[in-house]
């Protein structure tokens, strides 16, 4: 992890460039300019149709651009990123008809567990039991996947991506379905997470008011990059209106805390 | 009713019956197995499609002069289902539409040839490959079985993560490092070929239950993948010879007899499962 650390410090997680993306010849990002420092919690905002999951999309390599260039950790070929990038997506495509276990489906994502149809169950939760501590599932891991609730997917979801350590962690709208209280919980965890492993980490939503609680640095989107800022910054009406277009509420913020 | 000891051993050294058993004890367990991947990725109709589709490349074979047209069947299905792969990626069609004109169009293509061909008693012809006909399983169609079945249970296990993180999330399986693209087209390949060469037995109606009826019934009574990859392949092992052995005792059409004992399982497994699950809501009240 030292070592991971030491070489992610020397490079920037994610550099982007006047990224341009347009399907059918209606562009949905036009030119996007930004780079994320490590060590970071940047949310994502803006209205539906921006291209906020498109330009996540790109990140991991599924999107190819029109035109623009993306570098993560100073690398162009995003397929070498990839075993140092996490991604939690808004849910899984799973039949109810698919009896995946929560032990099976994390042990997907391990070398050494891979084999978990030939293994046994103890020595799959020995191999796989130190990143659980952490997140709280280890209660979960005889259930099936498809039968959790909204809160405790996204658990084992960060679990599964935490589980190889990576170095920055992409969430597109992670509490899309979860209700107040586990939305609450569950930035709670990701900032918990973003500090003990010092991750960089690049989240989607929607929700202004958890953004305003948890993110360290804000970007707004709509087709470009509005504006820009500490959440204080962004989060105010002239910006949201610049984001969104339509005049939104800003965060009220009561609590005075340190970003 | 049920065949007895004394009437299985005799039936067993004819060889029709030898060739129909090995295939359905071939054909069933891979079914089965690829089955479990087919219904968690909700592409029963798209096995549908490849089965109906067999219809346009039998006709087509016979049509080109093959007297047993095994070759252009599988060859037709082959290309329906990287049509129907390459439709799904490069238009907005829905998945549905797509399955449904290729289902449809084949049907048809497949029945304006057999008329042709056979004039109006193409019906006996049509039906054969509409239900499966037991005496046209050939010691190559049991070679070809037995060769499916190995090659297609080393290469799931070998890719059973893999094709479990397909089956969760694409866009996760792309970051896992999984190929997306050519494990899907892969995993389309292979599901084509076994259902191709199901359907001397089965019948392009049926094949697809022995695809899905096996892991839906395995699935009342598992907690886990490991456990409803196994039963599955037990119900199709099981459904397969057992369903044979029936047929042929009974002197009933194979695969529908086939797919009624997958369909017997699959009641049997709900049942229990529906038990076992009261059972457990009891002990918790308690």
């Amino acid at each position: 992890m030292s070592a991971a650390c030491c070489q992610s410090h020397n490079t920037t997680p994610v550099e982007v460039r006047d990224l341009r993306v347009a399907f059918d010849g209606q562009p949905v990002l036009r030119g996007v300019t930004f780079s994320i420092p490590h060590g970071q919690l940047v949310a994502l905002i803006g209205p539906n149709g921006c291209g906020k999951t498109t330009l996540l999309r790109c990140l991991l390599g599924l999107q190819k651009p029109t035109s623009g260039e993306i570098k993560l950790f100073g690398q162009s070929n995003l397929k070498l990123a990839l075993p140092r990038i996490g991604y939690v997506p808004q849910r899984l495509a799973l039949d109810r008809s698919f009896v995946l276990s929560v032990r099976e489906f994390l042990a997907l994502r391990l070398r050494r567990t891979r084999n978990w149809f030939w293994q046994s169950r103890a020595t799959t939760d020995r191999l796989l039991h130190e990143t659980l501590a952490d997140i709280g599932v280890e209660g979960l891991l005889d259930r099936p996947l498809a039968r959790l609730s909204g809160g405790q997917l996204q658990r084992v979801l960060i679990a599964f991506s935490l589980l190889t350590r990576p170095e920055l962690l992409l969430l597109d709208e992670p509490t899309a379905g979860v209700d107040t209280p586990g939305e609450e919980s569950f930035y709670g965890l990701i900032a918990n997470v973003q500090r003990k492993h010092h991750l960089t980490v690049v989240l989607v939503s929607h929700d202004l008011s958890m953004v305003y609680k948890h993110a360290s640095h804000v970007y707004a989107l709509n087709g470009v990059i509005c504006c820009e800022g500490t959440p204080e910054h962004v989060l105010n009406a002239e910006s949201l209106k610049q984001a969104y277009g339509i005049h939104v509420s800003p965060y009220e913020h009561h609590h005075p805390h340190a970003h | 009713m049920f065949p007895r000891m004394s009437t299985i051993i005799p039936m067993l050294t004819e060889p029709f019956v030898q060739r129909a058993l090995l295939a359905a004890l071939f054909l069933g367990p891979v079914c089965a197995l690829l089955g479990v991947f087919v219904i968690a990725r909700r592409m029963a109709f798209f096995s549908d499609t490849v089965s109906h589709s067999a219809l346009a490349g039998v006709a087509l074979g016979f049509w080109w002069g093959f007297a047993e047209p095994t070759i252009p069947m599988v060859g037709f299905t082959l290309v329906v289902a990287v049509a129907m792969m390459w439709l799904m990626e490069k238009t907005d069609l829905l998945t549905d539409t797509i399955l449904a004109l290729l289902l449809s169009g084949s049907v048809a293509l497949g029945v304006i040839i057999l008329s042709l061909l056979h004039g109006r008693n193409y019906q006996g012809e049509l039906n054969r490959y509409l239900f499966g006909d037991i005496l046209a399983v050939g010691w190559e169609d049991v070679g070809l079985a037995g060769s499916l079945l190995v090659v297609v249970g080393v290469g799931v296990f070998l890719n059973l993560s893999s094709l479990t993180l397909l089956a969760a999330q694409e866009e996760m399986a792309h970051v896992c490092g999984v190929p997306v693209r050519r494990l899907n087209y892969l995993f389309v390949i292979v599901l084509t070929l076994t259902v191709a060469l199901s359907i001397r037995l089965l019948g392009i109606i049926l094949v697809t239950s022995l695809i899905v009826i096996p892991p839906a019934a395995a699935r009342s009574l598992s907690r886990n993948l490991r456990q409803q990859i196994i039963l599955s392949i037990v119900f199709g092992l099981l459904a397969g010879a057992g369903g044979t052995l029936l047929a042929c005792e009974l002197d009933l059409p194979c695969g529908p007899t086939i797919v009624m004992t997958c369909v017997g399982f699959f009641l049997l497994s709900l049942g229990i499962g529906k038990l076992r699950q009261e059972k457990t809501a009891r002990a918790g009240v308690a």
